[in-house]
């Protein structure tokens, strides 16, 4: 019951994200990418510490205890941005979105099977796998429709 | 040249992934609202640099735009909350793939009814295909 329930929370973050990206697609087109990335972390950081001062309970571990490297996850998320806007324009979005989604999926996949980063490993079985496959078709689907999309624009 | 920015974009990929690899364990810790917030401020911090070198000098005000579009920053912390609230339990990929479900579905609309602005462009049949494959990969990984 949980597991449902926390498979449809990951898909409402995806269509968040969606709308996001839309969003941020015609702000970015306005005033510019880097202003446009910078309101969304700005206005991201205000909101969690408002939520953070009304709603969090003390813990006994805080940011400044855990090791550093536990930090970095924005530097793993800032260059995506800065990334996709270079790439975008030279590859097309068709080949950058597969890609993207290519290297999500390999990266995960490796850090369940060997439990990186202090995850729980999970291992890759033959159900796993008949996922991936699922996903390559999925993925062709998308390509070949985004594709036609670019040469209708 | 071509396939040097396609291995780059594949890094970047990686890096979203690496990202909820990140927060899944620092939320179990620190608590959720933290961990999102060491990546909005590492965030803004990092952004506000890049804005100050190197955008164009005379782009227009925040203020002269219509407030819609300025939302997006209040819906990227759902985001990166149930990234750290579901990581732990259901694991890396399957978020991912939970991730993709929802922004293909929510693409799909968004295109069709021309939603925030955007051309409408009817839901074609492609990618009502893919989306089906990945419920399909979900139910996959849910069972595996």
């Amino acid at each position: 019951m949980t597991l449902i329930f926390m498979v449809i929370l990951a898909i409402i973050g995806g269509a968040t994200l969606s709308v996001q990206a839309a969003l941020n697609g015609r702000l970015g087109g306005n005033v510019g990418v880097f202003k446009s990335a910078f309101l969304t972390f700005s206005v991201g950081a205000l909101i969690t510490a408002l939520l953070i001062f009304f709603f969090e309970p003390n813990h006994t571990v805080t940011l400044m205890d855990v090791p550093k490297w536990q930090l970095l996850g924005a530097l793993c998320g800032v260059p995506y941005i800065v990334i996709m806007v270079v790439a975008v324009q030279r590859i097309g979005t068709a080949v950058a979105t597969v890609a993207v989604i290519f290297g999500q999926l390999s990266m995960s996949i490796l850090i369940d099977n060997f439990g990186w980063l202090g995850n729980e490993a999970i291992s890759l079985s033959g159900t796993r796998i008949s996922a991936l496959m699922c996903l390559a078709i999925a993925l062709y689907f998308i390509y070949s429709s985004s594709k036609s999309e670019a040469k209708a624009a | 040249m071509q396939i040097l920015l396609v291995l780059v974009v594949i890094l970047g990929g990686m890096g979203l992934s690496v990202e909820a690899g990140i927060l899944g364990p620092l939320g179990s810790q620190v608590g959720e609202l933290w961990a999102t917030l060491s990546i909005f401020g590492v965030g803004a911090a990092l952004t506000f640099l890049l804005m100050l070198f190197f955008s164009p000098r005379e782009s227009p005000s925040f203020f002269s735009q219509p407030p819609l579009l300025l939302i997006g920053g209040i819906l990227g912390p759902i985001y990166v909350v149930v990234l750290t609230v579901v990581t732990p339990v259901i694991g890396v990929a399957m978020t991912m793939i939970g991730i993709l479900a929802g922004q293909v579905s929510k693409s799909l609309l968004i295109d069709h009814y021309g939603l925030f602005g955007t051309t409408e462009r009817k839901i074609d049949n492609k990618r009502i295909i893919a989306l089906f494959f990945i419920i399909a990969a979900l139910f996959f990984m849910a069972k595996g």
